[in-house]
């Protein structure tokens, strides 16, 4: 059967293409490695989804191997499975969009002009988008009503330009710590946000509403309040979606993909074929598939004769820091405040998205502030060491665990910075490792430029003046150039030159007729944002290129 | 049904059959990893007991689970092997021998050297996933643990344990 859409990777990239395209009346079939786990299927069972990883590949079957260059150049290589080191992030119907926590802020103008606005910097690629923000604005909102975002727009020094004067849905429940943030924000001259949310507060959209389950992020949402790509997108459309169904290779003449061959849970391999072709299996196996799928037209991997496919890999920069609230400085009230569970932090700052140092204007970024993580299993194991750095056990440990998830709690925060692109961070596949698919692993060539901690410091410090403004205790912070492997972005960046970019601006690849690449492999810089709203947008927009490409015939 | 019950042999086998503890290159005896586990995971967080946690029954499901690495099943398996070493050249005892003061005693020793303070991480972090476990695991069943510490548990909760 020749389909007239297929579709490789169910999640936030791939999605929105599915659901357009297969509601536009248009063939769509969707190849997904994972499992399909429905609303019912999703518990908060700690033990399977934290501790075993439920959601993810068992390393020995599947790994990266990761070539991490230090700081005096050498590199150092780490088998992901002898290393405990994963980046696989939720192999499921609706990938990992499942299992976020749905942070949505949309990336600003000056972050689609990057090298205009801030110029070039040494040892990173930094290039502007051959889009502009206006063109993303109605697909930013679009994402706002088909996939849900909830949050109230307060104006801000760095708020972007919108079509709309509000979210479609209003802001969710929020805990009472929020009010001391808002008064230590205005005691230091801070702008405080509501954060915007991939949830919807109430039932709409065919879907439940926020059941405030206080188990959000790694999580998948068994309401179906989360904007997961699943819950939001495939549930809602006719696509075929064919589970465990790993896509081990691209076939193709000079011009056009005309094959991909999957394997199935049993090892039987399979062939689809289809008009149009779309890859979006997240940025790091995108490029894995594309390098390992050679021809004679094609020997470097399919697409990549101009030798792209896998630079610039990016991820986001920044880091964490956190801060204790103690009940021994709390009135009872607000201890009860504070010890509230479900209802939501979601507060950010922006006020440095861009700032001045030395006479010197720089790219800076976004800053949100959460609650630390409900898991109890790890917030007791967090409890083995005492002051001096010994492990504990005991009595000793007894009385730590109960009094600090007792009568304490944490309030952490996330920096958001860009990752700059450079020559040294890029995806290529190994010459020795292979899966249980007989197939070489991915490789992730790692390099953090050393502005990207700058600026992360510069943020995180600014936080920290806030929990300490609010009287938190035990403030800390870390940030550093280790990737976060849920954040990933860049390696096949879009762009007007087919000698430096992979895909043209409509995510098209330069050298082939009817391959997309929709998932964030498209990002030539990152923002200094989570990255899911401007990949459903993306893909929003690129499923009107290909509606528009289909009916040309 | 041979196959089967020959698997369920290798399972159990992997924890029931005893371990040579040697002293000074010499042959000192023979000790049951389980046994040296469960003994530790009390010495180290004897409050679990209190709360009715089945730390036993919670280590075979880690030592049989899908999805604990076979490094991880060794190096745990290794760890009791090492403790029981340590207490034999201490005290000419193997660890379950030793008074409880002895064992806090070899406790505290092997915790300064890197695998000691791993393995002792590796079954405190055991201990609490029993502790806090969801009943379906059956090791928690009046989840005290999560009444200890005042925890509400997240909703749904697991239909099945995954194991
Ligand atoms: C715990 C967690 C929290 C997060 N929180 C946030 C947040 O607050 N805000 C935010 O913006 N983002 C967040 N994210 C990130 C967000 O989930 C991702 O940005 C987004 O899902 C990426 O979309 P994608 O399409 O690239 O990848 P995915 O959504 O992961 O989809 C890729 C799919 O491709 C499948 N696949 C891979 N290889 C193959 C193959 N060879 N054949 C067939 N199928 C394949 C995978 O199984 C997967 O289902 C979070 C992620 C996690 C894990
Ligand atoms: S119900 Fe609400 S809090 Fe729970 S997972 Fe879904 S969106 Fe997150």
């Amino acid at each position: 059967m020749m389909y007239d859409v297929c579709i490789i990777g169910s999640g936030a990239g791939g999605s929105p293409i599915a659901y357009e395209l297969s509601n536009a009346g248009f063939n769509v079939v969707v190849l997904e490695k994972g499992k399909n786990y429905k609303e019912e299927d999703f518990s908060k069972d700690e033990l399977g989804v934290s501790r075993r990883n439920m959601f993810t590949p068992l390393l020995k079957e599947e790994q990266h191997v990761i070539n991490q260059r230090e700081e005096d150049g050498s590199i150092t290589r780490y088998v992901g499975s002898e290393a405990e080191w994963s980046f696989w992030n939720g192999s499921m119907v609706g990938g990992s969009s499942n299992l976020m926590s749905g942070y949505f802020h949309r990336m600003k103008p000056n972050d689609f002009k990057l090298k205009s606005v801030y110029g070039e910097i040494e040892g990173a690629n930094v290039v502007d988008w051959p889009i502009s923000y206006e063109e993303l604005e109605p697909y930013y909102e679009k994402v706002e009503r088909v996939v849900g975002v909830s949050g109230n727009i307060t104006k801000h020094k760095f708020s972007e330009p919108r079509s709309t004067p509000n979210f479609p849905h209003a802001k969710l429940e929020e805990n009472g710590v929020t009010k001391w943030f808002d008064s230590a924000c205005a005691n230091l001259g801070f702008e405080s946000i509501p954060t915007p949310r991939a949830i919807l507060p109430h039932a709409t959209l065919n879907r439940n509403a926020c059941s405030y389950s206080n188990f959000c992020g790694s999580y998948g949402c068994a309401t179906g309040a989360k904007g997961s790509a699943r819950a939001a997108l495939l549930q809602k459309c006719k696509a075929e979606i064919i589970t465990e169904a790993f896509v081990y290779k691209l076939e193709s003449d000079e011009s056009k993909i005309t094959t991909v061959h999957y394997y199935d849970k049993n090892m039987q391999s399979h062939e689809v074929r289809a008009k149009i072709f779309v890859v979006a299996a997240q940025a790091i196996e995108s490029a894995r598939l594309l390098l390992n799928s050679k021809n004679i037209y094609f020997p470097h991997g399919i697409a990549n004769n101009s030798k792209e496919v896998g630079r610039n890999l990016i991820f986001s920069g920044g880091g964490s820091g956190q801060g204790r609230f103690k009940f021994e400085n709390l009135t009872k009230n607000q201890q009860i405040e504070l010890m509230q569970a479900g209802v939501f932090f979601n507060r950010s700052l922006q006020d440095w998205y861009d700032y001045e140092e030395s006479g010197k204007k720089y790219k800076g970024g976004t800053i949100d502030f959460l609650f630390e993580h409900a898991n109890i299993v790890s917030r007791a194991s967090r409890e083995f060491y005492n002051d001096e750095g010994d492990i504990i056990w005991g009595d000793a440990l007894r009385k730590k665990i109960h009094k600090t998830l007792t009568t304490s709690r944490v309030l952490s925060f996330e920096v958001f910075n860009d990752w700059l692109p450079s020559d040294e961070c890029f995806v290529s596949v190994d010459a020795e490792v292979e899966d249980k698919f007989h197939m070489p692993v991915g490789a992730i060539n790692l390099w953090g430029h050393p502005q990207d901690v700058k600026i992360g410091e510069y943020l995180a410090k600014k936080a920290t003046q806030v929990l300490k403004e609010m009287g938190a205790e035990e403030i800390s912070y870390s940030i550093s150039s280790a990737p976060p492997p849920n954040l990933v972005a860049g390696g096949c960046r879009f762009g007007d030159n087919p000698k430096t970019s992979v895909l043209d601006k409509n995510c098209k690849a330069h050298e082939l007729q009817n391959l997309y690449v929709t998932d964030a492999s498209f990002m030539p810089t990152g923002g200094s944002v989570p990255y899911t709203w401007t990949i459903y947008a993306n893909s929003f927009r690129v499923a009107d290129k290909i509606i528009e490409e289909l009916k040309k015939g | 049904m041979i196959l089967n019950s020959r698997r369920a042999f290798l399972k159990t086998s992997f924890l029931t059959t005893a371990v040579i503890v040697m002293s000074a290159g010499k042959l000192f005896g023979a000790v049951y990893p389980l046994d040296t586990m469960v003994i530790a995971a009390e010495d180290l967080f004897a409050h679990a007991k209190k709360l009715e946690v089945d730390v036993r029954a919670y280590l075979l499901i880690i030592l049989h689970h899908t999805r604990v690495t076979e490094e991880e099943k060794t190096s745990i398996r290794n760890g009791a092997q090492w403790l029981n070493e340590e207490a034999v050249a201490q005290y000419k005892k193997t660890y379950t021998q030793l008074s409880a003061d002895k064992r806090q005693e070899i406790l505290k020793i092997v915790s300064k050297e890197k695998w000691g303070e791993n393995w002792i991480y590796a079954l405190l972090s055991y201990v609490m996933e029993a502790t806090f476990s969801d009943k379906v695991y059956g090791v928690n069943k009046n989840e005290n643990g999560q009444k200890w510490l005042e925890f509400a548990a997240g909703m749904p909760r697991p239909k099945e344990p995954l194991l």
